[in-house]
């Protein structure tokens, strides 16, 4: 062996030949295991591993569906949806939240800092895969500014989407809804309530109140879905580089839209309703329906406007909303109940004549003060109004009168009359949320209170005071069976479904729930020709010498129906009338008016709530006057026409309406 | 013994290797196709320019290939410990005041380009052991304590300092490419035994006191990559997807949506064997491996003509450089191995790893340019 490090031999080198053996054994094992790895991830998983990288890059976007309309009676659209686009942060491929927030929030007209909340917020309360919408409705110009940004930020995409318009703003309101996105909250609950027909997800728009709420199984539709290609950061890329793009397994969706609900609304009565409670400066609720149960018009006052709150609103004017004293998100039609006073008089009056405790030529002593035990029960006229018959007890609206029906009926009868004519009981219209009112008996007192029925209590009962509480609603309907001389009708506001071509695949009609000139299962049993002398009764109200209602007119179409004064606090009986329209508005009463027209003839029953207006007749009875008027212009414009000739041969009334001469 | 009279009677072209020169160009236009596709995605923004470097860094590597060839390497085998001291030094240096990258100070600063001392070390540490083990001979029962304490010791200084930066990868490397040369030249059995029990017991011991969070996750997450698939297994998913559905014959030139939708991380460095299997498919991907056996095969070739055991371990140590980057890359890019930040020789797009291995190719043509001619 040389050891000479620096003169080698060549032979020497050979040495190592043996060597390389080990070499080339190493090479072919590790050669033939990568071969074999190769062969099993490329060949055998081939497919699968494959078919993975499609999903990679392949995500599933939800197109959403359009809502279906809502349309009136003639076809006019209510309810529809408009085009546009949103802004949305996608927080799992966000990669600097503060590069985001700067270059997006200016463009947008947000902080900076909000943007990183309310990312941060949804993240903590939705997760991070839950899309945050910044901002809805995106103006042209900023659509246009987000897209030249988009590459340079990864996280925001531009959706298009639809949005909910309600053309009516303000008008019905609380009636139509509006739409908003599925809490996280809400998420469990809504899949149980609707298992098996919709499946909800986070994100999904639902109908919020309303006939949104209402039929959101019919006009919510399904919705579709489109692969795109993303690449690793969430964006969606150009799809040419790929000519392989889709699978067989994974497929294209169109989202079905959703059907029409026809209503059976009148968007002229409607939009008269909404005028006249804007021009007369009041709150309150209006319902109008056909004598058939159909609803006309139905508005609420103050009210929201269901486009902003559609989409994204601000929190500040949520918390005015939630905070207004005067509840514009309410539906007052349905949600209030209050007592009905005044109004309750004509359906007492049935009872006691149906009760044959008087007859229509029964003479009544009505003073000013009546005294039952030892107290005092007052009249809102304190001269009383004489020695009367029940016709004059309506059109004056005598107190003292149906003090002593309340006496002579007894509580128990009057539950019965009053339950009969839907007193005390949810009408059924479609709406949730719809509040039951209160017709007390001797039996719900001890249930409930636990103390016996006091016959004192029988007097406010009569005069729809006390523990009685009815929605704008009942007062409707009980009205309307006057009007119709027994039937007791279920409103109804949605008429008919429509597919996507119009074609009528479900229609509702009128339902009659009982007739009272039948005998009913309580016992109630109501003729004809007392509903004739009440209506004879409510003639007189407005058409009357001393008619509360008399001072307003709709020519050619005489109408009929009662005032009412619902109390807000409980003053004293002197107090109760004398200086209303002194208090802060909150503390002032609430004005009835409750009427069909035309008076012999009905057609269309409507009810008035006019809150804080104090009184029935100047509170309410005007905006009565417009919606039925509006309503006889539309459909019988001759009746109208007709009777301002007449009208106009008459010499012109020199009485001027006096809110004192009220209830 | 007069060597230039024996080879001087031919040219420098009939001296040059030519098959290893080919098969090196082959996998460097295998690299740059794929560079390309890699860099210019429909997504790339910032990265085309990569492929211009690369481009660059060829030339530079070129150049200091035949340079390489032209130097006598039995220069080397004079200066070898100087050269291994000066790079001893510099790795120092680079522990102590090095340039922080991902958690390791790894690289001297020196203007256009950084210079990564722990890079060089393993071609010093080829020179050096070549030097040393080639005064001993493989015939006899092999090497023992006495005959090794001396190459353990030139290799214990460099992998305590990589082992300090920390880069695990690296000392591993320098470690696999000594002790391959060490074993080549034949150990007694006794002590590869020995040595075999040791690590035994002490692998787990280091397991547990010597690795830093992320080397552990990266073993673990090797093991079980569908526990965390954002997070730490996310590479080695996305990769193994990225090869698996590139089937029989890829999905085409560019069209690896796994890279070019940047689901796949660094697929221009480390990974850029997925983006070749992606898109060309098992053919491609064995047609590689062919390109590096090949190259292999050529290296032994040369080394067992050389005229001297130095310039024959030189060899050797160069062949086990390549085979063991290019044995742990794809190991690691198919999910045989864990996630190690080790390049593809000659086909990843970088510079210090391109330069390295193509002084060490260089180095490998020299010895074959003065070869042993029967």
């Amino acid at each position: 062996m040389n050891m000479n490090e620096y003169v080698n031999n060549p032979d020497e080198a050979k040495e190592y030949w043996d060597r390389y053996r080990l070499f080339y054994l190493l090479l072919v094992i590790s050669i033939s295991l990568f071969s074999v790895r190769l062969w099993y991830l490329q060949i055998f998983n081939g497919a699968e591993l494959r078919d993975f990288s499609d999903k990679n890059r392949l995500k599933e976007m939800k197109i959403k569906a359009p809502r279906g309309l809502m349309l009136d009676r003639n076809g006019e659209i209510l309810v529809q949806n408009l085009l546009g686009f949103e802004a949305v942060i996608l927080p799992q491929y966000i990669d600097d939240i503060e590069k985001l927030s700067q270059v997006v929030g200016p463009i947008l007209n947000l902080e900076p800092q909000r943007v990183i909340e309310r990312i941060k917020r949804s993240r903590r309360v939705n997760g991070a895969f839950a899309a945050v919408k910044l901002k809805e409705d995106l103006s042209r110009e900023e659509v246009i500014r987000l897209k030249k940004i988009r590459l340079e930020v990864s996280g925001l995409e531009i959706r298009e989407t639809i949005l909910r318009n309600y053309p009516l703003g303000e008008n019905g309101a609380q009636l139509f809804g509006y739409v908003g996105e599925i809490s996280k909250k809400q998420l469990p609950k809504l899949n149980k309530d609707f298992d098996g027909k919709i499946r909800f997800e986070q994100g999904d728009i639902i109908g919020k109140n309303g006939l949104e709420e209402t039929l959101e199984l019919t006009i919510r539709g399904r919705d579709g879905v489109r692969l795109v290609q993303v690449d690793a950061h969430g964006r969606e890329t150009v799809s040419s580089a790929s000519p392989n793009l889709y699978s067989e397994s994974l497929k294209n969706q169109e989202p079905i839209s959703g059907q029409h609900a026809v209503l059976t609304l009148d968007k002229t009565v409607q939009e008269a309703a909404w005028k006249t409670m804007q021009t007369n400066q009041r709150i309150g609720g209006i319902v109008a329906m056909k004598t058939n149960g159909e609803i006309l018009a139905w508005v609420s006052g103050p009210s929201f406007n269901p486009n902003e709150l559609s989409t994204s609103i601000s929190s500040a004017t949520w918390t005015k909303l939630i905070s207004d004293p005067f509840k514009p998100l309410r539906n007052k039609v349905i949600q209030d109940h209050a007592s009905p006073g005044s109004t309750f008089k004509p359906l007492i009056a049935l009872a006691a004549l149906q009760e044959n405790e008087i007859s229509d030529s029964t003479i009544v002593s009505a003073p000013g003060v009546f005294y039952f035990g030892r107290r005092p029960y007052h009249d809102h006229n304190k001269g009383g109004h004489g020695n009367i018959t029940v016709y004059e007890a309506i059109e004056k609206s005598s107190n003292v009168f149906f003090y002593k029906m309340g006496i002579a009926l007894g509580v128990d009868k009057m539950f019965n009359y009053m339950s009969s004519l839907g007193i005390g009981s949810r009408t059924g219209v479609e709406l949730k949320l719809e509040v039951p009112g209160l017709m007390p008996s001797s039996k719900w007192k001890k249930d409930n209170i636990g103390e016996d029925w006091q016959p004192g209590e029988n007097l406010s009962t009569a005069i729809g005071q006390g523990f009685v509480a009815s929605s704008l609603m009942q007062l409707a309907v009980s009205y309307n069976a006057i009007a119709t001389e027994g039937l007791v009708v279920k409103p109804y506001v949605i008429q008919k479904i429509l597919d996507m071509d119009g074609k009528t695949i479900k229609e509702h009609y009128p339902q009659i729930l009982r007739n009272l000139q039948e005998r009913q299962a309580n016992g109630v049993q109501i003729s004809k020709k007392n509903f004739q002398i009440v209506k004879e009764g409510m003639r007189r109200v407005a058409n009357g010498n001393a008619g509360t209602a008399r001072f307003w007119k709709i020519p050619g179409v005489p109408f009929a129906g009662k005032t009412g004064t619902a109390q807000v606090m409980s003053f004293s009986a002197d107090q109760i009338y004398s200086n209303c329209t002194s208090r802060p508005m909150q503390q002032r009463h609430h004005g009835w008016f409750i009427g069909y027209a035309p008076a012999d003839n009905p057609e269309i029953t409507v009810a008035v709530l006019a809150e804080h207006s104090c009184h029935g007749n100047t509170g309410a009875v005007p905006l009565f006057r417009d919606v039925v008027q509006a309503y006889f212009q539309k459909y019988h414009p001759e009746v109208i026409e007709e009777g301002k000739k007449i009208a106009k041969v008459k010499a012109p009334s020199v009485e001027k309406p006096t809110a004192s001469e009220d209830d | 013994m007069d060597i230039s009279l024996v080879t001087g009677e031919k040219s420098f072209f009939h001296k040059v290797d030519w098959t290893l020169v080919v098969l090196i160009l082959g996998l460097h236009g295998l690299g740059l196709i794929n560079l390309y596709s890699a860099t210019h995605g429909p997504l790339d923004q910032n990265v085309a320019g990569l492929f211009i470097n690369q481009g660059i860094w060829l030339g530079i590597g070129w150049t200091v290939f035949f340079t390489m060839t032209l130097m006598d390497y039995s220069l080397l085998n004079r200066i070898a410990y100087v050269v291994y001291f000066l790079n001893l030094g510099a790795l120092l240096y680079v522990t102590l005041f090095g340039k922080v990258a991902l958690g390791a100070q790894r690289w001297i600063d020196l203007g256009p380009f950084h210079y990564q001392p722990s890079e060089t070390m393993k071609l010093a540490m080829i020179v050096v052991l070549a030097k040393g083990l080639s005064r001993y001979s493989v015939h006899g029962k092999g090497l023992g304590f006495q005959e090794l304490a001396l190459p353990l010791f030139l290799l214990a200084l460099p992998f305590g300092l990589v082992v300090e930066q920390p880069d695990l990868g690296t000392s591993m490397m320098i470690t696999a490419v000594s002790v391959s040369m060490i074993i080549f030249c034949k150990v007694r059995r006794s002590i590869i035994m020995g040595a075999a029990l040791f690590l035994a017991i002490a692998i787990p011991v280091a397991w547990k006191y010597g690795l830093h969070d992320y080397q552990r996750n990266r073993v673990l997450t090797f093991l079980s990559p569908n526990n965390d698939p954002r997070g730490t297994g996310y590479n080695s998913i996305q990769s193994r997807i990225a090869v698996g559905s590139g089937q029989f014959f890829g999905k085409g030139y560019r069209n690896g949506t796994q890279s070019q939708l940047e689901f796949l991380p660094e697929r221009h460095t480390d990974f850029i064997f997925s983006v070749l299997s992606e898109e060309w498919g098992f053919v491609g991907s064995l047609l590689t491996l062919g390109l590096f056996a090949g190259l292999f095969y050529t290296l032994v070739r040369i080394a067992s003509g050389a005229r001297d055991k130095f310039g024959a371990l030189l060899c050797v140590g160069i062949l086990f450089y390549v085979f063991w980057h290019m044995f742990v890359n794809i190991g690691m890019v198919i999910g045989l191995l864990p996630i190690v930040g080790i390049p593809l020789p000659l086909v990843s797009y970088g510079g210090s790893s391109m330069l390295t291995t193509m002084t060490g190719l260089g180095l490998a043509s020299s010895v074959a340019f003065r070869r042993y001619i029967f």
